[in-house]
């Protein structure tokens, strides 16, 4: 709490007015869906849209209650993020999963993910940790396979075995 | 190692396999359960694994778990990506065949190729044993004087208790779309419900009523079978009572859409063996599962009977278009 | 005093040396596939059941009781280290207990957990062996409408709890309340908010959501922090095991939790997320340095720990005197017990008294067996801390992901996994609070389904939500949770302890 809780100056805050916005938007979906729902007929006494239209209000209001606030409280200076780092993050995570939609399996995406995290956190050399990576994953892969009978998604390295 | 060799074993079979059928033995068989681990659809898929391999009639089985939407996403994978693919199958059920009508399922079981049907379960009606009802023909009554005022605890709604309950009630002349159908997401609460007294009556597979009715909890008033059951001789089916529903809810196997016949041929020989043999026979006594098998024509007769009467029920109870 | 009697011969079966190493098997096994987000205990029995089965009955659901227990202590040690929450009963106890061990009072946290959840783990069970058949009888006549004021009652309690700005805390709250909204209908079949994708016809999973916003949401927002948060985690600091103030702290929350969970665990839709929600929400509101809530109050790893522990036992109530299997685990048990020919149901303590009572004593040297393994390991565990933090975070996705494939492997579900995480950064970067965002996407359903069968079964007649006397009170409770801190302030003059106080 201590080393984020921002100072205040002057103007709204543009972030908290982006939270608002998109609360307000995230309000319309819901209640589009709602009304949606409204429409079909079912035989129960409360149907599925109710809630949803429930839920659609208070977005809505507290679209508006982020949006006051934003104003009262002011633009707040918060420390500036580090994107590149970031960006090895979160490519690692994307890369993951397009790794695994091209079937290159567990052990490989896997590893490239610990890779490109440590790579984020300031550790290199990339190509060293992929390595560990992906054998720690194989290990993890067997053990599931053989242990549990549970299957990872395979491939070419599992198919090995 | 073992791997290593059944995969060449594999290979073998592969270049081998123009040759003649008596070297088309199934080497291995990826078997897609279109559930999570530890449900009907998983269970049975590792039951066939564990006969299969048991009894090698197959080299190496391989269950794969693909949970989500009733079924749906795992039969739409099996559709997409193992076309004409002999060494791969899938195990589904009667949810299915609903899934797939109020999912909007983009697949259907017209694009696989059913192999055969294994085993089911019938549906039954209970009340708690304080219930004013006492047979299927004071809930006929009840139904008629106000289907409102009679509450259906079952599973999900579309599932198929719910399109028994819409069955049963269009059966006797009342709107289906008046069924008030108290949908639970698990058999233990709904079973609770039905215990508590909250509602008039439950819907469910038999073997759930079962244990309870035997300990004088519940008082089963019919089951959805075309005659008496084994397990339960003083249950009478719905059609005694003058209700003209039967229904069973059914697990299949079936393979690969574009398989050639003769693969197909030799899949059904395979699960006809499997079926006769001794552990698959422990093994449904094991699971407390009917062996319900069906294959060939008369079960494609069958699964496009009961596609069509879903068609028609859940469009009366108002869950599809 | 039959009881007792059928208890002793019920741990002799357990004691047989090769059933101990059947119960070690399964606590080690259980443990292991706890600390992994989404694959739990269910699971793990589930997979296991086919290559069992022609084991000794008794061996292999003592094995099963093992691993039941065991994934509750790895879930809550996934919790406190890596702020990955295991199982979705131990989401309370990450919000004290990583901050605990990142304080380097790790071990104290994971001893608090471990000794409250072997307290626990032991009342409850006790209280399964004697007064199960009394406490299902109560459980079974809760209906939907007491359901319906058991979740206000949790709603208004937690919402109390979380958080210091109002809004804030509400934002979060409905964030994960539309999440809720995500996939079938359970009553009438109709999807919502899906936008014709499959996958999400299931909705979002809460182990899913849970792991997201907190270990991939955390890793995102510790990295972009880059040099500015390069405090080193300390891993130890004073001493490893509890000291006389843990102590001092820890054996009351203990017993409440215990008291919340067992109860609310033997409902056939209790449950064990809601007991650690108002177990989390009483000791905040009880504790004597609530400033400490938020930074690591043990009490806030304490009760919870036990409650959901005193759930796990509750959960069997109705599943061996009923034979209702009231959550996942409960009927992959169901399903062991059919698989020995066992008849589930109200018959079985009568037709396989020794099954029952070995189990129920199984559970003893399980909970036991936990205690003895876990706390020398403390300090071991804690040591994971110690690890650079490079490789520690790379773990911790591997872990995340990993648990999320394991349990299904589709690239939907790591898609989700992925845009949660970034939700998780952007709360925490805005000082929005993370725990309600769970809590609505587990409540919020839970709520709407409970409310609309109450309707249902009275067609449309709302007078039913107020008839029952458990309701009322419970309602009564929810007021007194709302209100009690502003009656405190106007009776006393003096501002309340804790309260939704606005900054």
């Amino acid at each position: 709490m201590s080393d984020s809780r921002p100072t205040s100056t002057a103007g709204p805050d543009k972030g908290r007015f982006v939270i608002a916005f998109a609360l307000a938007i995230l309000s319309l979906v819901v209640g589009w869906d709602a009304w949606r729902l409204s429409g079909i007929n079912t035989y129960s006494a409360v149907g599925p849209g109710a809630f949803p239209a429930i839920i659609s209000a208070g977005l809505a209001l507290l679209a508006l209650a982020n949006a006051v606030e934003a104003v009262r409280e002011g633009a707040q200076e918060r420390p500036r993020d580090e994107i590149g780092p970031m960006a090895w993050v979160l490519g690692g995570l994307i890369g993951q999963i397009v790794l695994l939609a091209f079937g290159a399996g567990f052990a490989i995406a896997t590893g490239w993910l610990f890779a490109a995290t440590a790579k984020g956190f300031g550790r290199g050399p990339v190509w060293g940790h992929f390595l560990a990576g992906a054998v720690l994953c194989f290990v993890i892969y067997v053990v599931f396979a053989k242990g549990l009978q549970l299957a990872l998604p395979a491939g070419p390295l599992e198919r090995l075995i | 190692m073992k791997h290593l060799v059944s995969g060449a074993l594999l290979a073998a079979a592969i270049a081998a396999a123009p040759l003649g059928a008596a070297y088309a033995e199934i080497n291995e068989l990826k078997i897609i359960a279109p559930a999570a681990p530890g449900g009907g659809w998983d269970q049975t898929a590792r039951s066939i694994q564990h006969v299969l391999q048991s009894d090698k009639l197959v080299g190496n089985v391989q269950v794969l778990n693909v949970p989500g939407a009733g079924g749906t996403i795992g039969l739409a994978q099996f559709v997409n990506s193992s076309k004409g693919d002999p060494n791969v199958m899938i195990v589904g059920g009667y949810v299915m065949v609903g899934a797939i009508i109020t999912n909007k399922s983009p697949v259907n079981l017209s694009m696989v190729t059913p192999i055969a049907r294994l085993t089911g379960e019938y549906e039954a009606i209970a009340v708690p044993a304080a219930s004013p009802l006492k047979s299927l023909a004071d809930l006929v009554a009840a139904l008629k004087a106000d289907p409102q005022k009679v509450s259906w605890a079952g599973g999900s709604a579309g599932g198929t208790d719910h399109i028994t309950a819409g069955l049963f009630t269009k059966a006797i002349g009342v709107d289906p779309r008046k069924v008030n159908y108290i949908a639970f997401s698990g058999g233990g609460e709904s079973l609770a419900s039905l215990l508590g007294g909250k509602v008039t009556v439950g819907i469910s597979s038999l073997s759930e009523y079962d244990a309870q009715a035997k300990a004088g909890k519940l008082r089963i008033l019919g089951v959805s079978s075309a005659a008496r059951l084994p397990e339960a001789p003083d249950v009478p089916t719905f059609k005694e009572a003058g209700v003209d529903v039967e229904i069973q809810n059914w697990r299949m196997i079936a393979a690969a859409p574009g398989i050639t016949p003769a693969q197909k041929q030799e899949l059904s020989q395979t699960i006809e063996k499997m079926v006769k043999s001794k552990a698959w026979t422990e093994m449904l006594a094991q699971k407390g599962w009917a062996n319900t098998y069906l294959s060939g024509e008369a079960f494609d007769a069958q699964l496009a009977k009961d596609i069509a009467a879903t068609q028609t029920i859940l469009k009366d109870i108002g869950l599809a278009q | 005093m039959d009881t007792f009697a059928a208890l002793g011969s019920g741990v002799m079966v357990a004691l047989q040396p090769i059933n101990l190493l059947f119960a070690f098997v399964g606590v080690m096994l259980g443990t292991a596939v706890g600390v992994l987000p989404g694959i739990g205990p269910a699971l793990t029995v589930a997979l296991l059941l086919p290559i069992t089965f022609k084991l000794d009955p008794a061996g292999s659901l003592i094995m099963f009781a093992g691993i039941y227990y065991g994934g509750m202590y790895g879930g809550s040690t996934a919790s406190i280290l890596l702020n990955t929450p295991g199982e979705s009963s131990s989401i309370v106890t990450a919000l004290e207990g990583n901050k605990m061990a990142r304080a380097g009072r790790g071990g104290p946290a994971l001893a608090t957990a471990a000794i409250g959840s072997f307290v626990a783990g032991t009342i409850a069970t006790i209280g399964l062996a004697l007064i199960a058949p009394t406490v299902v009888d109560i459980a079974i006549s809760f209906g939907p409408e007491d359901y319906f004021a058991l979740m206000v009652l949790a709603f208004t309690t937690v919402s109390a709890a979380f958080g210091s700005s109002v809004t804030r805390g509400l934002t979060s709250l409905f964030l994960g309340l539309s999440l809720g909204l995500i996939g079938i209908d359970l009553q009438s079949g109709q999807a919502r908010l899906s936008f014709s994708v499959p996958d999400l016809l299931d909705g979002v999973e809460v182990t899913t959501l849970a792991v997201a916003l907190f270990a991939i949401g955390e890793t995102l927002s510790v990295v972009a922090a880059g040099a500015r948060a390069d405090e080193i985690i300390e891993p130890v600091k004073g001493s490893v095991f509890m000291n006389r103030e843990d102590w001092k702290r820890s054996w009351k929350p203990w017993l409440r939790g215990t008291f919340l969970g067992f109860p609310i665990g033997a409902m056939p839709a209790g449950g064990a997320e809601i007991p650690t929600f108002l177990s989390y929400a009483l000791e905040k509101r009880l504790c004597k340095k609530p400033g400490e809530f938020g930074n690591g109050a043990i009490e806030g790893v304490a009760g919870p720990e036990a409650a959901n522990n005193a759930a796990a036992a509750g959960v069997l109530v109705p599943l061996l005197t009923l034979g209702l299997p009231t959550s996942a685990t409960a009927a992959i048990m169901l399903a062991g017990f059919q698989q020995y020919g066992m008849n589930p149901g109200p018959l079985l303590f009568a037709t396989n008294p020794d099954l029952v009572w070995g189990l129920i004593a199984s559970l003893f040297i399980a909970n036991g067996m936990l205690l003895v393994l876990n706390l020398p390991l403390v300090g071991l565990w804690v040591r994971l801390l110690a690890i650079p933090r490079p490789w520690l975070y790379g773990g911790i996705l591997v872990f995340a992901t990993l648990g999320t494939l394991g349990a299904n492997p589709s690239l939907v579900e790591l898609g989700m996994l992925l845009i949660f995480g970034l939700l998780g950064y952007v709360l925490r970067r805005y000082d929005y609070p993370i725990a309600p965002v769970v809590v609505g996407l587990i409540l919020g359903p839970l709520s709407e389904q409970q409310l609309r069968r109450a309707l249902a079964i009275s067609v449309g007649d709302p007078l039913v939500l107020f008839q029952s006397p458990v309701a009322l009170t419970l309602y009564a409770l929810s007021a007194l949770a709302l209100f009690g801190p502003l009656l405190f302030y106007i009776l006393t003059g003096r501002k309340a302890p804790v309260g939704a106080d606005e900054d």
